[in-house]
């Protein structure tokens, strides 16, 4: 078999088309440099097949682009993912101990520390002057501060418990942010399964999934399962059934017994055996021990109890019986101040009332200090797979602009080569067989 | 990419920044407990010896305004005790006569009199010599009779530390017809009155008797008194030093130290700026600035 005078027009015309569609990959990575989730693309060429030129051998016939491929790396995505969740769990659970320990007000003159301090003064001052209206006047009213203010603390903590279990309703609610991103999820799995279905590579659907799939593992841990068929299912938190399952929602979310991620960190402030519930329980046994230990020595002295704690309502008042009027510093004579004194020295008590509340301080302190830690680290960590994730997949515009040369060079040089043959032809066609003409 | 990178260090420095001004402006190191959890639980410790000290030393300053109007009540007392023990010696000599003692007897009543009105002394309302029945005089003028009671008046100085700072009028004036000084004194009227040789014998023996043991019991109340006193002092003076300790203790774990911290900030300023400096070089440099 002869080979086509016309041949060379085909070869080059296909490196022109190549040149082309790669000169319109690289503007479209360009265009989307600054695109979030954004893959870099590049077009494969491929060398075509070639002609059996007997008995030469094997003759080119030039190139062909047979795909679209898009760069990235599935092994740092996995990586990121699970940064991603202890990110999300990191700062949502410091956004929430950090307003705990705002409420604390710890060290300075307006904590609970200060007010207990003023407290135990006030029944030493009593104790120097046991007659006296004034005394009793200002220790009833340091005790109702200092009540109002562990009551203010233990509402403070609720609110903040509450105000997670609002941002959590948000979230996973019907109509949520997760219900969205899963809807979306579902939606691009469908296409992209269409797509492929037919041979095609949806490169830029792929990549909005994966942008939600980042989302959605910074919101709770993330377990996907490939089918192989262009779906992507997703189990949330070790859920016993996928939340994502093809092109299908389950809705309302499965249940998560191990979420991680800012719904894991919501749901621990939210819950009545969260953190924060511990501490408000830690707070309660405080007011209680308080409120035993002052009625233990003050009810004998004056036979009515000082404090109330109600463990239900979380509410530590004084007794209805303790007024300005009726207060007493002892049993006996006017002058006797003897139950004051035991009073004012359970502020020196070893592991006493003040001890207890120190320990709670330093414990939120303690975890707030972790949670910052946790979430820095994340952070510095999801950050660097981040860049790497970035030097695969990111575009850069000095390479885009490099490729963008070399295809327009290449494009030019096949153009080049068109003319060469075209000439070749011309001289084949128009002057050959015209001798004596 | 590079991009990226510039903006989370330029927050990175600024947060940091931010936190070193916070300190600056506060004067503290620690502003919330996750600053240092441990320096916290040790700061509200602080924060309550303090507290306790201040409290303490303020118990020490009513304790010294309690005895030191008790000292004075009790110079008064002696006063009248030696006056009274003069008035003895005098009355019971043989050549003084009927009239004289007579006259002498209404002194050592007017002595009695004045005894009980300076152990029915009072600070800030309250009586001093009554024991803990301090809305109670201790002495009505119709009987002899103690009206106060047995109890101490304690002032906490201390950790576990406490002073009686009371002294009762039982001790020396006693409690109706039992030797002490009113009761001294009623037997040396009547024996004064009664002019017989029994009675005038009586005036210089067991009545001069009587009248040194009250001697003795009030400057033992003195003395008892004194010491409060002096162990009072000594106490305020521990207490200062102690709280003066406790302050130093607590500013350092507390307070930031200014010029470190200075220091840290200017150079946190210098840094941030470089590195914007350096951001803005490296992101304007591109291919595209030397393609034509």
């Amino acid at each position: 078999m002869s080979i086509s005078t016309f041949m060379g027009l085909q070869t080059s015309l296909r490196g022109l088309v190549a040149q082309q569609r790669a000169l319109d990959a690289t503007s479209h990575n360009i265009s989307n440099a600054s695109t979030t989730g954004y893959s870099r693309q590049e077009a494969q060429m491929q060398a075509t097949d070639a002609l059996l030129d007997r008995p030469a051998g094997m003759l080119g016939t030039g190139v062909d682009v047979v795909g679209y491929a898009r760069i990235r790396d599935s092994f740092l995505d996995l990586q990121y993912r699970a940064q991603s969740m202890q990110l999300g769990y990191g700062t949502t659970r410091t956004d929430s101990l950090e307003q705990v320990e705002l409420r604390l007000a710890e060290p300075g003159d307006n904590g609970i520390a200060a007010r207990l301090n003023s407290f135990w003064s006030s029944w030493s001052d009593l104790a120097n002057a046991p007659e006296s209206g004034a005394a009793r006047g200002a220790l009833i009213a340091d005790a109702r501060t200092l009540a109002s203010s562990i009551n203010a603390l233990d509402d403070g903590f609720e609110t903040v418990s509450a105000q997670a279990a609002q941002q959590l309703s948000l979230l996973t609610a019907t109509g949520g942010e997760l219900q969205g991103i899963a809807r979306e999820f579902a939606g691009l799995n469908g296409a992209i399964r269409d797509a492929q279905h037919v041979g095609a590579q949806p490169n830029d659907l792929m990549d909005r999934r994966d942008m939600l799939l980042d989302k959605l593992s910074s919101l709770a841990q993330v377990t996907v399962a490939d089918d192989g068929a262009g779906s992507i299912s997703v189990t949330l938190g070790g859920a016993a059934a996928p939340l994502i399952d093809g092109s299908t929602v389950n809705w309302p979310a499965p249940a998560m017994p191990n979420p991680g991620g800012k719904i894991g960190a919501l749901m621990d402030a939210a819950s009545p055996t969260g953190t924060i519930a511990t501490y408000r329980s830690e707070l309660g046994a405080f007011a209680q021990s308080l409120t035993t230990k002052v009625n233990a020595i003050y009810n004998p002295a004056a036979g009515t109890n000082f404090f109330a704690y109600d463990a239900a309502t979380a509410t530590l008042s004084l007794d209805p019986g303790v007024t300005p009027a009726t207060v007493r510093a002892g049993a006996g004579a006017p002058g006797d101040n003897s139950a004051a004194l035991a009073l004012s020295e359970l502020s020196n008590e070893p592991g006493g009332v003040n001890d207890s509340y120190a320990q709670l301080v330093t414990r939120i302190g303690t975890e707030v200090a972790d949670a910052k830690r946790t979430a820095t680290n994340a952070n510095a960590l999801s950050n660097s797979i981040e860049d790497r994730r970035q030097s695969t997949a990111g575009v850069s515009l000095d390479e885009e602009m490099t490729n963008l040369i070399r295809f327009q060079r290449g494009y030019q040089a096949a153009a080049r080569a068109m003319t060469t043959t075209d000439s070749m032809l011309d001289t084949l066609i128009n002057r050959t067989g015209r001798v004596g003409l | 990419m590079i991009t990226r990178g510039i903006v989370t260090d330029l927050n990175d420095i600024a947060t940091r920044v931010s936190h070193t001004q916070q300190k600056l402006a506060s004067g503290k190191e620690l502003t919330r407990p996750s600053d240092d959890p441990f320096a916290t639980g040790r700061a509200i410790g602080l924060r309550t010896e303090l507290a306790g000290l201040e409290q303490y030393q303020r118990n020490v300053d009513d304790a010294e305004a309690w005895t030191s109007v008790t000292e004075n009540k009790l110079s008064t007392m002696t006063d009248i005790v030696h006056s009274a023990r003069e008035l003895l010696v005098r009355g019971s000599t043989g050549t003084t006569s009927v009239g004289d003692r007579k006259i002498i007897a209404d002194e050592i009543d007017g002595l009695i009199a004045a005894a009980k009105d300076t152990a029915n002394a009072t600070y800030a309302g309250r009586s001093l010599f009554a024991g803990t029945a301090t809305a109670t005089k201790p002495y009505g003028a119709a009987s002899d009779a103690y009206l106060g009671d047995a109890g101490d008046v304690v002032r906490s100085i201390g950790p576990g530390v406490s002073v009686i700072v009371n002294a009762r009028g039982s001790d020396m004036l006693g409690n109706g017809a039992d030797g002490k000084l009113l009761n001294t004194l009623r037997d040396i009227s009547a024996h004064l009155r009664g002019g017989s040789a029994a009675d005038i014998a009586a005036l210089g023996g067991s009545d001069l008797v009587g009248m040194d043991r009250s001697l003795d019991n009030v400057l033992n109340v003195r003395a008892q008194v004194g010491s409060t006193a002096s162990r009072l002092e000594a106490a305020n003076n521990r207490l200062a030093e102690i709280e003066e300790g406790v302050r130093g203790l607590l500013s350092k774990v507390e307070d930031a130290d200014m010029a470190a911290t200075m220091i840290e900030y200017s150079m946190q300023q210098s840094v941030y700026q470089s590195a914007l400096r350096a951001g803005a070089g490296i992101v304007q440099a591109s291919l595209l600035d030397f393609l034509r």
